[in-house]
Protein backbone atom coordinates (compact mmCIF):
# COMPACT_ATOMS: atom_id res chain seq x y z
CA UNK A 1 0.00 0.00 0.00
CA UNK A 2 1.04 3.59 -0.95
CA UNK A 3 1.62 6.23 1.32
CA UNK A 4 -0.31 7.86 -0.96
CA UNK A 5 -3.08 5.60 -0.53
CA UNK A 6 -3.37 5.61 3.87
CA UNK A 7 -3.27 9.22 3.72
CA UNK A 8 -6.90 9.64 1.13
CA UNK A 9 -8.04 6.72 3.38
CA UNK A 10 -7.14 9.26 6.68
CA UNK A 11 -9.43 12.08 4.77
CA UNK A 12 -12.60 9.97 5.28
CA UNK A 13 -12.03 9.42 8.83
CA UNK A 14 -14.09 12.10 10.65
CA UNK A 15 -17.21 10.37 12.86
CA UNK A 16 -18.29 14.09 12.94
CA UNK A 17 -22.19 14.52 11.55
CA UNK A 18 -23.13 18.21 10.54
CA UNK A 19 -25.70 19.71 12.66
CA UNK A 20 -27.13 23.57 12.85
CA UNK A 21 -26.36 26.03 14.69
CA UNK A 22 -28.81 27.09 17.31
CA UNK A 23 -29.87 31.07 17.10
CA UNK A 24 -27.75 32.32 20.49
CA UNK A 25 -25.20 29.74 21.03
CA UNK A 26 -21.81 29.83 21.93
CA UNK A 27 -18.97 27.59 21.93
CA UNK A 28 -17.71 26.08 24.97
CA UNK A 29 -13.56 26.91 24.29
CA UNK A 30 -10.76 25.47 26.43
CA UNK A 31 -7.78 26.57 26.74
CA UNK A 32 -4.83 24.24 27.34
CA UNK A 33 -2.18 26.92 28.50
CA UNK A 34 1.83 26.36 29.51
CA UNK A 35 2.17 27.15 33.04
CA UNK A 36 5.39 28.68 32.02
CA UNK A 37 4.29 31.68 29.30
CA UNK A 38 0.42 31.27 27.89
CA UNK A 39 -0.98 30.87 31.47
CA UNK A 40 1.52 33.95 32.72
CA UNK A 41 0.11 35.85 29.76
CA UNK A 42 -3.55 35.22 30.86
CA UNK A 43 -2.34 36.02 34.55
CA UNK A 44 -1.02 39.27 33.39
CA UNK A 45 -4.13 39.91 31.20
CA UNK A 46 -5.77 39.46 34.78
CA UNK A 47 -3.46 41.96 36.82
CA UNK A 48 -4.00 44.83 33.93
CA UNK A 49 -8.20 43.82 34.10
CA UNK A 50 -8.68 43.05 30.68
CA UNK A 51 -11.44 40.90 29.86
CA UNK A 52 -12.26 37.99 27.86
CA UNK A 53 -15.41 36.00 27.00
CA UNK A 54 -16.57 33.96 29.82
CA UNK A 55 -16.87 30.67 27.27
CA UNK A 56 -13.27 30.22 27.16
CA UNK A 57 -12.22 28.19 30.16
CA UNK A 58 -8.12 27.68 30.81
CA UNK A 59 -6.79 24.77 32.31
CA UNK A 60 -2.96 25.06 33.35
CA UNK A 61 -0.32 22.63 32.09
CA UNK A 62 2.91 22.46 33.21
CA UNK A 63 4.32 22.57 29.79
CA UNK A 64 2.19 21.73 26.32
CA UNK A 65 4.39 18.94 26.04
CA UNK A 66 1.91 17.63 28.24
CA UNK A 67 -1.34 18.06 26.27
CA UNK A 68 -1.83 14.23 25.39
CA UNK A 69 -4.19 13.62 22.47
CA UNK A 70 -6.48 12.08 24.98
CA UNK A 71 -7.35 15.14 26.71
CA UNK A 72 -8.47 16.53 23.41
CA UNK A 73 -10.85 13.96 22.70
CA UNK A 74 -11.69 14.20 26.49
CA UNK A 75 -12.57 17.54 25.93
CA UNK A 76 -15.18 16.84 23.11
CA UNK A 77 -16.41 13.93 24.59
CA UNK A 78 -17.29 15.87 27.48
CA UNK A 79 -19.00 18.88 25.20
CA UNK A 80 -16.10 21.17 24.40
CA UNK A 81 -16.63 22.81 20.79
CA UNK A 82 -13.23 24.03 20.39
CA UNK A 83 -9.64 23.25 21.88
CA UNK A 84 -6.43 25.62 21.89
CA UNK A 85 -3.20 24.72 23.11
CA UNK A 86 -1.10 28.12 23.92
CA UNK A 87 2.98 27.69 24.65
CA UNK B 1 7.17 -5.06 12.66
CA UNK B 2 3.87 -5.85 11.18
CA UNK B 3 2.52 -2.74 9.65
CA UNK B 4 -1.14 -2.09 9.50
CA UNK B 5 -3.86 1.36 9.51
CA UNK B 6 -6.86 1.90 10.77
CA UNK B 7 -10.19 1.00 9.03
CA UNK B 8 -12.41 3.67 8.10
CA UNK B 9 -14.24 4.42 11.27
CA UNK B 10 -18.14 4.10 9.31
CA UNK B 11 -16.71 0.57 8.85
CA UNK B 12 -15.79 -0.57 12.45
CA UNK B 13 -19.37 1.90 13.50
CA UNK B 14 -20.96 -0.41 11.46
CA UNK B 15 -19.43 -3.78 12.76
CA UNK B 16 -19.82 -2.72 16.42
CA UNK B 17 -23.10 -0.75 16.29
CA UNK B 18 -25.46 -3.91 17.65
CA UNK B 19 -23.74 -4.63 20.68
CA UNK B 20 -24.00 -3.06 24.00
CA UNK B 21 -20.63 -2.87 25.64
CA UNK B 22 -17.32 -3.31 23.45
CA UNK B 23 -14.29 -3.21 24.15
CA UNK B 24 -11.70 -1.49 21.89
CA UNK B 25 -8.45 -3.59 22.70
CA UNK B 26 -4.91 -2.33 21.96
CA UNK B 27 -1.69 -4.28 21.40
CA UNK B 28 1.43 -2.46 22.22
CA UNK B 29 4.06 -4.08 20.12
CA UNK B 30 4.10 -3.92 16.56
CA UNK B 31 1.34 -1.67 15.38
CA UNK B 32 1.66 0.96 18.48
CA UNK B 33 4.88 1.54 16.70
CA UNK B 34 3.02 2.87 13.24
CA UNK B 35 0.62 4.56 15.85
CA UNK B 36 -2.40 2.62 14.85
CA UNK B 37 -3.60 -0.11 17.17
CA UNK B 38 -1.23 0.60 20.21
CA UNK B 39 -3.20 1.24 23.70
CA UNK B 40 -2.94 5.01 23.14
CA UNK B 41 -4.58 4.40 19.84
CA UNK B 42 -7.08 1.91 21.21
CA UNK B 43 -7.73 4.85 24.00
CA UNK B 44 -8.39 7.59 21.26
CA UNK B 45 -10.63 5.26 19.00
CA UNK B 46 -12.79 3.91 21.70
CA UNK B 47 -13.19 8.23 22.58
CA UNK B 48 -14.27 8.74 18.97
CA UNK B 49 -16.70 5.69 19.35
CA UNK B 50 -18.14 6.81 22.09
CA UNK B 51 -18.98 10.66 20.88
CA UNK B 52 -20.12 9.34 17.68
CA UNK B 53 -22.69 7.29 19.16
CA UNK B 54 -23.52 10.17 21.60
CA UNK B 55 -24.17 11.99 17.74
CA UNK B 56 -26.16 8.66 16.24
CA UNK B 57 -28.38 8.56 20.00
CA UNK B 58 -27.08 4.97 20.08
CA UNK B 59 -27.06 3.61 23.32
CA UNK B 60 -23.71 1.65 23.86
CA UNK B 61 -21.12 1.68 26.02
CA UNK B 62 -17.38 1.80 24.79
CA UNK B 63 -14.72 0.72 26.92
CA UNK B 64 -10.72 0.82 26.33
CA UNK B 65 -7.98 -1.37 27.02
CA UNK B 66 -4.89 -3.00 26.02
CA UNK B 67 -2.10 -5.68 26.35
CA UNK B 68 1.34 -5.68 24.92
CA UNK B 69 0.73 -8.28 22.69
CA UNK B 70 -2.38 -10.12 20.97
CA UNK B 71 -0.59 -13.00 19.60
CA UNK B 72 0.54 -14.95 22.83
CA UNK B 73 -1.63 -16.32 25.53
CA UNK B 74 0.58 -15.63 28.47
CA UNK B 75 0.13 -11.59 27.94
CA UNK B 76 -4.09 -11.79 28.15
CA UNK B 77 -4.27 -12.48 32.36
CA UNK B 78 -4.15 -8.86 33.13
CA UNK B 79 -7.06 -8.28 30.78
CA UNK B 80 -9.22 -11.11 31.46
CA UNK B 81 -11.67 -9.87 33.22
CA UNK B 82 -11.58 -6.85 31.20
CA UNK B 83 -12.32 -9.20 28.33
CA UNK B 84 -15.11 -11.51 29.98
CA UNK B 85 -17.47 -8.48 30.93
CA UNK B 86 -18.29 -6.90 27.33
CA UNK B 87 -20.56 -8.19 24.34
CA UNK B 88 -17.94 -7.54 22.18
CA UNK B 89 -14.62 -7.12 21.32
CA UNK B 90 -12.59 -4.10 18.63
CA UNK B 91 -9.20 -5.33 18.62
CA UNK B 92 -6.77 -2.80 17.29
CA UNK B 93 -4.02 -5.55 17.01
CA UNK B 94 -3.14 -6.86 13.48
CA UNK B 95 -4.39 -9.76 11.93
CA UNK B 96 -2.81 -12.27 13.86
CA UNK B 97 -4.11 -10.71 17.65
CA UNK B 98 -7.39 -10.73 16.36
CA UNK B 99 -7.26 -14.34 14.99
CA UNK B 100 -5.40 -15.58 17.91
CA UNK B 101 -8.34 -13.79 20.18
CA UNK B 102 -10.91 -15.40 17.88
CA UNK B 103 -10.10 -18.23 19.36
CA UNK B 104 -9.00 -17.69 22.62
CA UNK B 105 -12.51 -16.12 23.18
CA UNK B 106 -15.03 -18.50 21.59
CA UNK B 107 -18.07 -16.79 22.60
CA UNK B 108 -16.59 -13.42 22.14
CA UNK B 109 -17.12 -11.46 18.43
CA UNK B 110 -14.27 -9.93 17.57
CA UNK B 111 -13.82 -7.76 15.10
CA UNK B 112 -10.25 -5.86 13.40
CA UNK B 113 -10.11 -2.02 13.62
CA UNK B 114 -7.19 -2.09 11.46
CA UNK B 115 -6.38 -3.45 8.05
CA UNK B 116 -3.28 -5.47 8.46
CA UNK B 117 -0.56 -4.20 5.87
CA UNK B 118 2.69 -5.75 5.56
CA UNK B 119 6.20 -6.58 7.11
CA UNK B 120 8.21 -3.26 7.16
CA UNK B 121 10.68 -0.96 8.54
CA UNK B 122 10.32 2.77 10.49
CA UNK B 123 12.46 4.25 7.38
CA UNK B 124 12.05 7.57 9.44
CA UNK B 125 9.53 9.01 11.64
CA UNK B 126 6.15 8.57 10.06
CA UNK B 127 7.20 6.69 7.27
CA UNK B 128 6.80 2.79 6.75
CA UNK B 129 7.99 0.58 3.76
CA UNK B 130 7.47 -3.22 3.26
CA UNK B 131 10.81 -4.90 3.44
CA UNK B 132 9.35 -9.03 3.75
CA UNK B 133 7.23 -10.82 2.80
CA UNK B 134 8.15 -13.88 4.78
CA UNK B 135 8.56 -15.79 1.33
CA UNK B 136 10.55 -18.82 3.38
CA UNK B 137 13.56 -19.26 1.96
CA UNK B 138 15.46 -15.90 2.51
CA UNK B 139 17.78 -14.39 -0.62
CA UNK B 140 18.97 -11.71 0.95
CA UNK B 141 22.77 -13.24 1.17
CA UNK B 142 22.78 -12.98 -2.51
CA UNK B 143 21.07 -9.64 -3.12
CA UNK B 144 23.60 -7.37 -1.08
CA UNK B 145 20.60 -7.25 1.87
CA UNK B 146 18.29 -6.00 -0.38
CA UNK B 147 15.00 -8.56 -0.83
CA UNK B 148 13.93 -8.62 -4.57
CA UNK B 149 11.13 -10.96 -3.21
CA UNK B 150 9.35 -7.58 -1.27
CA UNK B 151 10.67 -5.04 -2.79
CA UNK B 152 10.19 -5.89 -6.64
CA UNK B 153 6.87 -5.75 -7.87
CA UNK B 154 7.35 -8.77 -10.01
CA UNK B 155 9.54 -10.34 -7.17
CA UNK B 156 11.99 -11.17 -10.18
CA UNK B 157 14.95 -13.07 -8.92
CA UNK B 158 17.82 -12.42 -11.75
CA UNK B 159 18.17 -8.74 -12.38
CA UNK B 160 15.74 -6.27 -12.80
CA UNK B 161 12.99 -6.07 -16.27
CA UNK B 162 12.77 -4.37 -18.47
CA UNK B 163 10.20 -1.48 -16.78
CA UNK B 164 13.25 -0.08 -14.78
CA UNK B 165 14.10 3.42 -15.70
CA UNK B 166 16.34 5.54 -13.78
CA UNK B 167 16.49 3.53 -10.92
CA UNK B 168 12.70 3.73 -10.50
CA UNK B 169 9.92 1.09 -11.10
CA UNK B 170 7.78 1.52 -13.58
CA UNK B 171 4.74 1.49 -11.18
CA UNK B 172 5.75 4.82 -9.96
CA UNK B 173 8.09 7.17 -10.27
CA UNK B 174 8.35 7.10 -6.29
CA UNK B 175 8.64 3.11 -6.57
CA UNK B 176 12.90 2.46 -6.17
CA UNK B 177 13.55 -0.49 -8.74
CA UNK B 178 14.69 -3.17 -6.07
CA UNK B 179 17.19 -4.73 -8.59
CA UNK B 180 18.86 -1.24 -8.90
CA UNK B 181 19.15 -1.21 -5.48
CA UNK B 182 20.90 -4.53 -5.18
CA UNK B 183 23.43 -4.05 -8.67
CA UNK B 184 24.46 -0.51 -6.53
CA UNK B 185 25.05 -2.19 -3.43
CA UNK B 186 27.14 -4.95 -4.77
CA UNK B 187 29.21 -2.62 -6.64
CA UNK B 188 29.68 -0.39 -3.61
CA UNK B 189 30.67 -4.35 -1.97
CA UNK B 190 33.12 -5.21 -4.51
CA UNK B 191 30.41 -8.19 -5.26
CA UNK B 192 29.31 -8.07 -8.88
CA UNK B 193 30.56 -11.72 -9.73
CA UNK B 194 27.72 -12.70 -7.21
CA UNK B 195 25.40 -10.86 -9.84
CA UNK B 196 26.37 -12.76 -12.57
CA UNK B 197 25.32 -15.87 -10.96
CA UNK B 198 22.00 -17.31 -11.87
CA UNK B 199 19.49 -17.86 -9.38
CA UNK B 200 17.87 -21.45 -8.92
CA UNK B 201 14.18 -21.85 -9.36
CA UNK B 202 13.03 -20.47 -5.76
CA UNK B 203 10.94 -22.84 -4.31
CA UNK B 204 7.75 -20.80 -3.45
CA UNK B 205 6.16 -24.09 -1.15
CA UNK B 206 8.05 -22.52 1.68
CA UNK B 207 6.23 -19.42 0.63
CA UNK B 208 2.03 -18.88 1.03
CA UNK B 209 1.92 -21.90 -1.91
CA UNK B 210 3.01 -24.48 0.46
CA UNK B 211 -0.37 -23.53 2.73
CA UNK B 212 -0.75 -21.76 6.38
CA UNK B 213 2.92 -22.25 7.56
CA UNK B 214 3.96 -23.84 10.97
CA UNK B 215 7.38 -23.88 12.72
CA UNK B 216 7.48 -26.23 15.79
CA UNK B 217 10.60 -25.90 18.34
CA UNK B 218 9.86 -29.62 20.19
CA UNK B 219 13.03 -28.94 22.53
CA UNK B 220 10.81 -26.20 24.28
CA UNK B 221 7.12 -27.42 24.14
CA UNK B 222 5.92 -27.49 27.45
Amino acid sequence: MSSQTIAEKKDTDSVEIPRDIPEGWSPTILAFACHYCAFAAADLAGVMRLSYETNVKIIRLPCTGKLDHIYVMRAFERGADGVFAAG
Amino acid sequence: MIVGTQKPMEEIWEMIKSYKKVLVFGCNTCVAVCHQGGNKEAEIMASMLNMHAAQEGVEIEIQHSGIERQCEHEFFEPAEDTIAGVDAVLSTACGIGVQFMAEKYANTPLFPGLDTCFLGAVDEHGVFSEKCQACGKCVLGETGGICPVSRCAKRILNGPCGGSTNGKCELSKDLDCAWQLIIERLTALGRMDDYEKLAELKDWSFDRAGGPRKFIREDIQV
